[in-house]
């Protein structure tokens, strides 16, 4: 190398002096070097004897010279970029990284009825989402992923290569939504198969949760539902959004301590899941009667309408204030609120939408009658009347009244429902004939100060606070006592005059039977982490005791009373002694021949452990003012639940109910005797049950006959029929908070842990 | 002196540069380390397999280092009969473009497409002119010294620099081969008058055209807020299509930071955030998806952002010391026709490794033009290696006798 740099050295030297230097010198150096060394070369091939001669030799160092300069400059610029712009710079490139952070969405929570069930749960779903970009940028990815996309998914293909073409760098284009995984299954086997599925780019799933309500219009009003973004709307979902919503996650980058990016996640906490007191199989039997009374009466007077204006049922335990069912008619599905197809045609719906209509209607639909409406409760409040009376010691129950159709009280004639009379009465003989004079004495006994005291006790006007949204405020709808004339006490003491709700009216109920505590009525009796277990026992709340329980005692002999003899014999379930009371209220404007019917009772009529309340809001038929189709919605609720519920039966059987009850599966077709017959009813259809599951049931595991359990016949364990996971039977007290064993199964573990100490 | 002589005559030592050889190696080594850094995470995600285009550049690689061993060891003046055909070669493959063996990337028509195989005839175009133009030098003799042979030697450039610009819209290559054949009429030339006037007529060309595109876009976004919208709304659309836009992206690359000034900006930021040291090799963020082309035209400013500015300036001292060397090989070339043919390469390479640093640094408008032997490019390190085969070929020709 060092040889080779002399002449590069000369011409360094000539670049040293170069403008002094005149050009002589450089050419006397040229002749010389070319005489001294020109003679050696070899010839060169024609053409190309010329040399490179000194003066380019000094031209190409001029160049070399130029680049440098190019260089250097370029260098200079280097720096000054790292130098004064570097922070920001870095922050720049930082910042960029960060953006790629994403949403973890977290899965919402459960509701679950008392036995486990799920009533609402989230389910993953995807949708689908187009990168234009990765899609268009090799041409070869674009046809097969558009036809694999019209295989899997039937997209139409002309429609995606159009946005495809015209949008080539957009990278988020949602094309179907919610799909299971399930649906996306076959195109990601396609996309990964390794021959074909190569060509198939910028197709990407994006995670979501839907919320899917299993049962569809089950307990809808109840329940309620989510719009987007897990907003409750609506009952349970709305009262209890936050505790069933979770946390997002988020995939993040961030900077350490050594300002290196790093990426990390924070996992989404899913939502809690809410455990409530309903029974989906109780709810099951409310909805079926009342669907078939609204069957039996849809567009029997008014046409075109439903059996009733409203119906609303709640089912509740008096002892604990817990909803067991509640429902009202008419219903949606949950899957699907705005849809009213069910009611109405595509041009009626079409019309309502143009008017702008359409939303005050689904309200309409939306509404929990039972806790949302208030009504005139009629009837149904003498009992409250006749409590407060003997409570407050104003009547010792010994009272009698004569009933001649119609009392005058300040001016006003009021009629009786009986215009003949009922005669003389006792107090217990006017609640079972529902004598409107009598209770207008008694009123007049009491007082228009005791009335409204013990009606406030009774939570009358004031909120029950139900863990549901939307509870209606009746503070406005019942009489202040100072403007309390006598007619409005009059009338007040018959369930006239002021509104009640039927949670108001139905837990004021459950005090006067249960011993006179009021408890705060509730549909939710447990909150559960995403993991199962319990993050909170929501635990029966007495909130005051409204009368005492000598009281309540005699209330219950007068309510029963009235099941036997009086107007609510129609109730009364074949094989049980309940009790209750009837209403029938008369609606505002008066004299229109519109009534609100309903009947509220309890079972067995010893020991209460069931209130069953059913309010038919004027029911569509040419005569309304009967408490029958309160009533037999009733009895068909009572007579399905009771057994149910496991409450025996006292009661001979007559061959007609006999009959009634075979065809409803509650009965053996083998007739037996009364005492044994409770019994043996409860068995029939334990074994009812576990034949359809027995039906379910995978053929490899065995049945045991004898206990009902499931067995693996590989390891002769037990096995959960619901999850077909084994039931460890020294543990199976967990099946009850992690499983969901109906009943039955409840008991027969109760049975193992008593056969495995 | 005649001590000398007879040396001479008693063993013929000739010259090989090892020197060049060496740092050629080194590049295409370094080269193909940075290509996998910067290429691994997009190769990755488009095609499944990291190593993607380090592999089709390593095939090239060893293809073209084959072709350098080739032309290395054969006398360079047996490419002197192949001058003529090479120019014409050349300008039907740029026009070859055209028919359907024309291959698009990018929205680019500028490759030719046999199966496998694909060319970038601008390359091929390089080579032909270098070779083309020493031999015409060589040919002129002192013609060269007149305007005639200056202008026709400046002037057998044009049709193949105008065919690239406007055949395969590819101005960068256009300008490397004008660039090319002006530097080596200029070492050829004596004179100096001219190419200062020359240089100076491209200077006011260029700057006039700069001065109209950006009045024209002032007038536009004047007229656009005159009619309620916002140039931000609108992007840039100057008359002058992309290369106008290119130009007022240049003068204020943030602005236009959502399009034309995107990649420039990319890069930018890749520059400032490497500081002395840089982040470390393969630690660029940059090369994540931000900076498009990364692997590409944009490498060094990944090789900035990796190994910061020592690392660069380490790249540019070793594209400094090849030129050294490549000016070392032409003065002591053993005839003009090999001077004329290294000075060709020279330029090339220079011309190249300056403009690709302007570009990144936003030192001039952003515009199309590769690293040697660094960036990712089959044809052009095809015919790089060719090139410096020639090189290696005319520095083997130098007998170190001459050179004393």
């Amino acid at each position: 190398m060092s040889r080779t740099n002399r002449p590069n050295q000369q011409n360094r030297n000539n670049r040293g002096r170069n403008n002094v230097r005149n050009s002589r010198e450089l050419e006397r150096k040229r002749m010389s070097y070319e005489s001294r060394y020109g003679a050696t070369r070899e010839p060169a091939p024609k053409g190309t004897k010329a040399k490179f001669t000194l003066k380019m030799q000094k031209k190409l160092a001029w160049l070399f010279i130029l680049v440098l300069l190019a260089f250097v400059g370029l260098s200079i610029r280097l720096f000054e970029i790292n130098k004064e712009d570097s922070q920001e710079y870095k922050k720049q490139v930082l910042s960029q990284q960060e953006y790629s952070s994403t949403v973890l969405p977290y899965k919402r929570g459960d509701i679950v009825d008392a036995k486990g069930t799920k009533l609402a749960y989230s389910e993953k779903v995807y949708n689908l989402v187009i990168d234009s970009s990765v899609m268009t940028s090799k041409q070869a990815y674009i046809e097969p992923t558009i036809s694999a996309l019209n295989t899997c998914f039937g997209i139409d293909s002309t429609e995606i290569r159009n946005y495809v073409t015209t949008n080539p760098k957009n990278r988020y284009y949602v094309v179907k939504k919610q799909l299971t995984y399930e649906e996306i299954s076959p195109f990601l086997e396609m996309q990964n198969d390794e021959k074909n599925g190569s060509n198939i780019k910028g197709i990407w799933f994006e995670e979501e949760y839907k919320r899917v309500y299993p049962y569809g219009s089950l307990a809808c009003d109840t329940i309620g539902f989510t719009s987007k973004d897990n907003i409750g709307t609506n009952g349970l979902e709305a009262y209890y959004s936050d505790v069933l919503n979770g946390i997002n996650g988020r995939e993040y980058g961030y900077l350490n301590d050594d300002s290196e990016l790093e990426r990390t996640t924070k996992s989404a906490v899913d939502g809690k899941t809410v455990v409530t007191s309903i029974d989906v199989n109780i709810q099951k039997i409310v909805e079926k009667y009342i669907k078939q009374f609204n069957d039996a009466h849809k567009g029997e007077y008014r046409e075109g309408e439903e059996g009733s204006r409203n119906t609303g049922v709640i089912v509740m335990d008096p002892d604990t204030g817990n909803i067991l069912a509640m429902a009202s008619y008419p219903n949606f599905d949950l899957n699907n609120p705005q849809d009213l197809t069910a009611y109405y045609s595509e041009e009626e719906i079409q019309k309502m939408k143009d008017e702008g209509t359409y939303y005050d209607e689904l309200q309409k639909y939306w509404r929990n009658f039972c806790i949302q409406d208030a009504f005139e409760p009629g009837s149904t409040a003498k009992a409250m009347t006749i409590a407060a009376g003997i409570d407050s010691g104003k009547l010792t129950g010994n009272e009698y009244y004569d009933c001649f159709g119609s009392l005058e009280i300040g001016g006003h004639n009021i009629h009786c429902h009986k215009t003949w009379g009922h005669g003389n009465l006792s107090v217990s003989g006017s609640l079972e004939q529902s004598c409107n004079v009598a209770l207008m004495y008694m009123g007049n006994t009491i007082g228009k100060e005791t009335f409204m005291k013990y009606l406030t006790n009774f939570n009358v006007g004031l909120k029950t606070n139900i863990d549901l949204a939307g509870e209606a405020r009746t503070n406005n709808l019942i009489y202040n006592v100072e403007d309390m004339v006598s007619s409005d006490l009059a009338i007040s003491t018959f369930g006239q005059g002021y509104k009640v709700t039927m949670i108001q009216l139905a837990s004021a109920f459950c005090s006067i039977i249960n011993g006179g505590y009021y408890y705060e009525p509730h549909v939710v009796t447990e909150i559960q982490n995403a993991d199962g277990s319990t993050a909170e026992v929501i635990e029966p709340r007495v909130l005051k005791q409204t009368i005492s329980t000598e009281t309540s005692e005699k209330m219950r002999n007068y309510l029963n009373a009235v099941c036997v003899t009086g107007t609510g014999t129609t109730a009364v379930p074949a094989g049980y002694l309940i009790g209750g009371k009837t209403g029938t209220a008369e609606t505002y404007p008066r004299k229109q021949g519109q009534y609100v019917v309903s009947f509220i009772g309890y079972a067995p009529a010893d020991d209460p452990q069931v209130v069953v309340y059913v309010v038919v809001d004027r029911p569509n038929v040419a005569d309304q003012p009967h408490s029958s189709f309160a009533q037999e919605i009733a009895r068909g609720i009572f007579t399905e639940i009771l057994p149910y519920m496991n409450i025996f039966r006292t009661e001979e059987l007559t061959e007609e109910e006999k009959e009634e009850l075979r065809q409803l599966q509650i009965l053996n077709s083998v007739s037996e005797n009364s005492v044994a017959e409770g019994e043996e009813a409860e068995e029939s259809t334990e074994e009812s049950e576990e034949e359809e599951e027995n039906e379910n049931m995978p053929d490899d595991y065995t049945y045991d006959e004898e206990t009902g359990n499931i067995i693996d016949p590989l390891t002769g364990y037990q096995v959960d029929p619901d999850t077909m996971e084994y039931v460890d039977p020294s543990f199976s007290a967990v099946g009850d908070i992690t499983g969901t064993p109906s009943e039955n199964e409840q008991q027969e573990t109760e049975e193992n842990n008593t056969s495995f100490p | 002196m005649a001590g000398r002589r007879n040396r001479n005559r008693k063993k013929e030592e000739y010259f090989f540069d090892y020197t060049l050889l060496f740092i050629v190696l080194f590049l295409l080594g370094f080269g193909l380390v940075m290509l996998y850094s910067t290429s691994s995470y997009e190769a990755a995600l488009d095609y499944g397999d990291s190593a993607y285009y380090l592999k089709k550049q390593l095939l090239s690689t060893a293809l073209g280092i084959g072709c350098m061993i080739f032309v290395a060891s054969r006398d360079y003046h047996v490419w002197e009969k192949f001058a003529v055909l090479g120019y014409i070669v050349a300008v039907v493959m740029i026009l070859m473009v055209l028919s359907p063996l024309g291959h698009e990337v990018k929205g680019a028509r500028r490759w030719l497409r046999v199966g496998p195989l694909s060319l970038q005839p601008a390359e091929i175009a390089k080579l032909a002119m270098i070779l083309f133009l020493a031999v015409l030098v060589c040919k002129m003799g002192k013609g060269i010294r007149t305007w005639k042979g200056f202008g026709l030697a400046v002037g057998s450039a044009i049709p193949i620099c105008l065919l690239i610009w406007q055949v395969t819209n590819n101005l960068s290559s256009a300008i490397i081969i004008g660039g090319i054949a002006v530097l080596m009429v200029f070492v050829a030339a004596p004179d100096y008058k001219r190419f200062i006037g020359l240089a100076a007529i491209v200077c006011a060309v260029a700057a006039l055209a700069v001065f109209l595109i950006v009045n024209n876009a002032k007038a536009q976004s004047e007229a656009a807020a005159a009619d309620g919208i916002t140039q931000a709304e609108e992007g840039i659309q100057s008359d002058a299509g992309f290369r106008g836009d290119r130009i007022i992206a240049w003068l204020d690359p943030e602005k236009y930071a959502s399009d034309e000034g995107f990649q420039t900006l990319q890069a930018l930021y890749a520059i400032g955030s490497g500081n002395i040291f840089g982040k470390g090799l393969g630690r660029s963020m940059q090369k994540l998806g931000f900076l498009p082309e990364a692997q590409n035209d944009m490498i060094f400013s990944i090789i900035c952002e990796e190994l910061g500015l020592f690392g660069a300036l380490s790249i540019m001292l070793l594209f400094i010391i090849l030129i050294w060397r490549f000016m070392v090989i032409a003065n002591n070339a053993s005839d003009l026709f090999g001077a004329l043919l290294v000075v060709g390469v020279l330029g090339h390479i220079a011309i190249q490794v300056i403009l690709n640093i302007a570009v990144v640094t936003n030192t001039i408008p952003n515009t199309g033009i590769s690293l040697p032997f660094i960036s990712y490019g089959g044809t052009s390190i095809l015919f790089l290696l060719s090139e410096i085969g020639l090189v290696l070929s005319v520095s083997k020709g130098i007998r170190l006798n001459d050179v004393g």
